[in-house]
């Protein structure tokens, strides 16, 4: 047991007990005054800042949007892929493939597909008779095609899971579902949905953490921008941090961002799953 | 079981007060020893010095790492590992290794504007031995002064790159294209002088078919972040706009200047390619290099990407001018960039990281490097060198250095972005409102009363 507290300690509690003490300092990494107490002093700045209140429906918009998309495809997919059917392994693999390339790597590429001058997304939109757009670049169109990047990548994930669990089901509560003729979709939402209760809370909390954290793919393409129109949470933790070395100012504005997901996390998990599943 | 769970309980407590008194005897204290072990203590077996380095991966970065630093340690026994980073990665990992006081790197390659922040914080090194005073007569003047802070110099120039107004000598020299002009506008075609004439020239070109290629009036960087900032201060100077006031406590820029300034900037963001609001670096080069605008303005040393028959349909092409002034006989004022070379203060072998700097920055190495494409000269006596004033462009009359002449005249009149330790912050605050006006969002004058309000609320922090 000690290895693991010791484990606990160092690489999760200490780590976040000091990121919360620093939350309280003023304290700027390239000021040769070192930290000073601030008391509350960043959480009042941040509250009362605008930028921050637009960076929370920002990161809200990006996640619910993302997410619920990605569990609507998701799902979609893994029925059509429940049976199976000529070539479904290669298609799978195939549809895998986004899931597995670094963010990094995702924000370049399609930062480069999206181009508005050389890009080929906007070629066939030319050769379609439309106008090329920004896609990156265009107030109105930076947000949703970030969401659309993000569902790109990870719908096979969450795929993955509602396979998985679709696999599980018990194939004679469907063969009698089936025997007392009910139609497809009654058996999807009278016996499937059901069924799929709990991999769908696991699969979208997963999904629902991982999307508020999104960073990498913001830096790769559009920076915070148009305007402030992709500032999220996690940038401006980042700006603040790592561009203007606001050690402290950082600290506050992530632990705020923690509250905020683990009470997104929390309603959701509870309207999700009964109170004994809870406990 | 119960005399088990207090005893692990007492060893938990007694494990975090020790991680938290471990911590904060290293995290907090300003006098800790370095966080350097022996095995970093940059010796090689044979007890010979190695320095570690980091520099830009463009091209004075590959320059010094497989060229420059190979040959130092051929003549000199002095290794020098260089590792190439991006310029986001070199500044944050700057921070963080100075904020330890680590000396696992000896020497940094410095964007100028972050010499006030890690100078100001003492994490640099004074190199003043090294660069002595009849020797600095040869640099420019203006680049060891964006190198120096409280009067000592804190990094040597390695590269100088002042905007210049690029603008297509094939269109220019067009008869055909000259007598439309002329027809159109009833002025000469011919490199512009004044905004006004730019303005004028993009305007005819935007959007017209030469030989068969369409063509925008002109490209420049224009992302949110540093790259609409840095495009927009060369319009800002150029018309007498100041961002701060003298002790930088501020922002000015709401005047008559900075709103003239801004709306020339602003409209003539029309007259750019498609998606103008995120081009970077890279755009800028690439609409250059296939021949999509007949005018740039861009940072000189891009110029090698043009003359490049791997990547580029203009070699050639492209000739150089003066970013064009406020007013028919002022002179403009270019933005400019520099990069210099610093050696940190927790290094154990700063005499030596020193020697290998200014070993870099020689006479001879300022045109080795330039040559070798590593960036333009900082040296004036580079400037009347014929290793770089006769070179041609393989299978073209022009020269290769053409751009060289513009540039050390640009380095006579060139302003450096608002030289104070909060420098990156500022461009990231005043970027937004600065698009939102280029986006038609907000009119010039809200939008720099906005950018006003952020910058001094941000700096109240």
């Amino acid at each position: 047991m000690l290895p693991g507290l010791l484990f606990l300690v160092g690489f999760a509690i200490y780590p976040t007990v000091y990121s919360l003490i620093t939350s309280f300092y003023r304290w700027n990494l390239n000021n040769p005054l070192g930290k000073q107490w601030g008391g509350w002093h960043n959480y009042d700045i941040l509250l009362k800042d605008p930028a921050f209140w637009h960076s929370v429906w920002v990161t809200v918009r990006y996640v619910a949007l993302s997410v619920v998309i990605q569990l609507g495809l998701g799902l979609g997919l893994a029925l059509l892929f429940f049976r199976r059917f000529p070539g479904d392994r290669i298609l799978r693999a195939m549809l895998m493939l986004p899931m597995v390339v670094a963010p990094v790597v995702v924000g370049l590429l399609w930062r480069f597909m999206l181009n508005a001058q050389f890009g080929i997304v906007n070629y066939v939109v030319e050769q379609l008779g439309f106008t090329r757009i920004d896609f990156l670049g265009e107030p109105g169109w930076a947000l949703p095609t970030l969401i659309l990047i993000d569902v790109w990548q990870w719908t096979p994930f969450v795929f993955l899971i509602m396979l998985a669990a679709l696999q599980g089901i018990p194939e004679d509560i469907l063969e009698a579902a089936r025997v007392d003729g009910a139609k497809p979709w009654r058996i999807f939402w009278d016996h499937i949905l059901p069924l799929l209760r709990y991999p769908i809370a696991v699969a979208v909390a997963l999904r629902l953490i991982d999307a508020f954290r999104v960073y990498d793919l913001i830096y790769m393409t559009t920076r915070g921008g148009p305007l402030d129109e992709t500032e999220t949470l996690s940038w401006q933790i980042y700006d603040a941090g790592f561009r203007s070395f606001d050690i402290g100012y950082a600290a506050a504005f992530s632990w705020l961002m923690l509250i905020l997901v683990v009470v997104v996390t929390t309603v959701f998990l509870r309207l999700m799953l009964r109170k004994e599943d809870l406990s | 079981m119960g005399r088990k769970r207090a005893r692990n309980a007492l060893t938990l407590i007694a494990c975090l007060a020790l991680v938290m008194f471990v911590a904060a005897c290293g995290g907090s204290s300003n006098d800790s020893p370095s966080t350097s072990t022996p095995a970093q203590a940059n010796t090689s077996g044979g007890g010979k010095v190695e320095l570690n380095a980091i520099f830009l991966p463009a091209t004075w970065g590959t320059v010094v790492k497989d060229t420059l630093a190979p040959q130092y340690e051929k003549e000199t026994g002095v290794k020098v590992n260089v590792q190439l980073i991006a310029r986001d990665a070199i500044h944050e990992k700057m921070a963080t290794l100075f904020a330890a006081k680590d000396s696992s790197f000896d020497i940094f390659n410095l964007d100028y504007n972050w010499i006030p922040e890690f100078a100001g914080a003492g994490h640099l090194a004074d190199m003043g031995d090294v660069v002595p005073a009849a020797d600095r007569q040869d640099f420019f003047p203006l680049s060891l002064k964006v190198a120096t802070w409280n009067e000592k110099l804190y990094g040597i120039p390695q590269t100088v790159h002042p905007a210049l107004l690029w603008y297509r000598r094939d269109l220019y020299q067009d008869p055909k294209i000259m007598a439309q002009y002329k027809q159109s506008t009833g002025d000469e075609l011919k490199a512009p002088a004044t905004m006004d004439e730019w303005r004028k020239q993009v305007e005819f070109f935007n959007g017209k078919t030469f030989n068969g290629k369409k063509v925008y009036g002109w490209v420049a960087q224009a992302q949110k972040g540093f790259a609409n900032v840095h495009t927009w201060l060369n319009f800002l100077y150029t018309y007498g706009g100041k961002p701060f006031n003298a002790d930088f406590t501020q922002s000015t820029l709401n005047t008559p200047q900075g709103q003239q300034a801004t709306a020339m900037w602003a409209g003539m963001s029309k007259f750019m390619p498609p998606g103008a609001n995120s081009v970077t670096y890279d755009l800028v080069t690439a609409a250059a290099q296939q021949g999509q605008v007949a005018t740039a303005l861009h940072w000189s040393w891009g110029a090698f990407a043009v003359d490049d028959p791997k990547s580029s349909k203009t070699v050639g092409d492209w000739a150089y001018t003066q970013v064009p002034s406020a007013s028919a006989g002022q002179p403009s004022h270019p933005h400019l960039a520099e990069w210099v070379i610093s050696v940190s203060n927790y290094s154990k072998h700063q005499a030596e990281a020193k020697k290998f700097a200014a070993w870099l920055e020689t006479k001879k190495n300022d045109v080795v490097q330039a040559s070798l494409g590593g960036g333009d000269p900082v040296r004036l006596s580079s400037y009347d060198s014929p290793t770089l004033m006769d070179e041609k462009v393989k299978g073209t009359d022009q020269l290769r250095f053409r751009r060289l002449p513009e540039v050390k005249k640009a380095m006579e009149t060139a302003q450096p972005r608002p030289f104070f330790p909060l420098e990156e912050r500022w461009e990231q605050v005043v970027s937004t409102p600065l698009q939102s006006i280029s986006l038609g969002r907000s009119s010039v004058e809200e939008g720099l009363k906005q950018a006003d309000q952020d910058v001094d609320s941000s700096l109240n922090r």
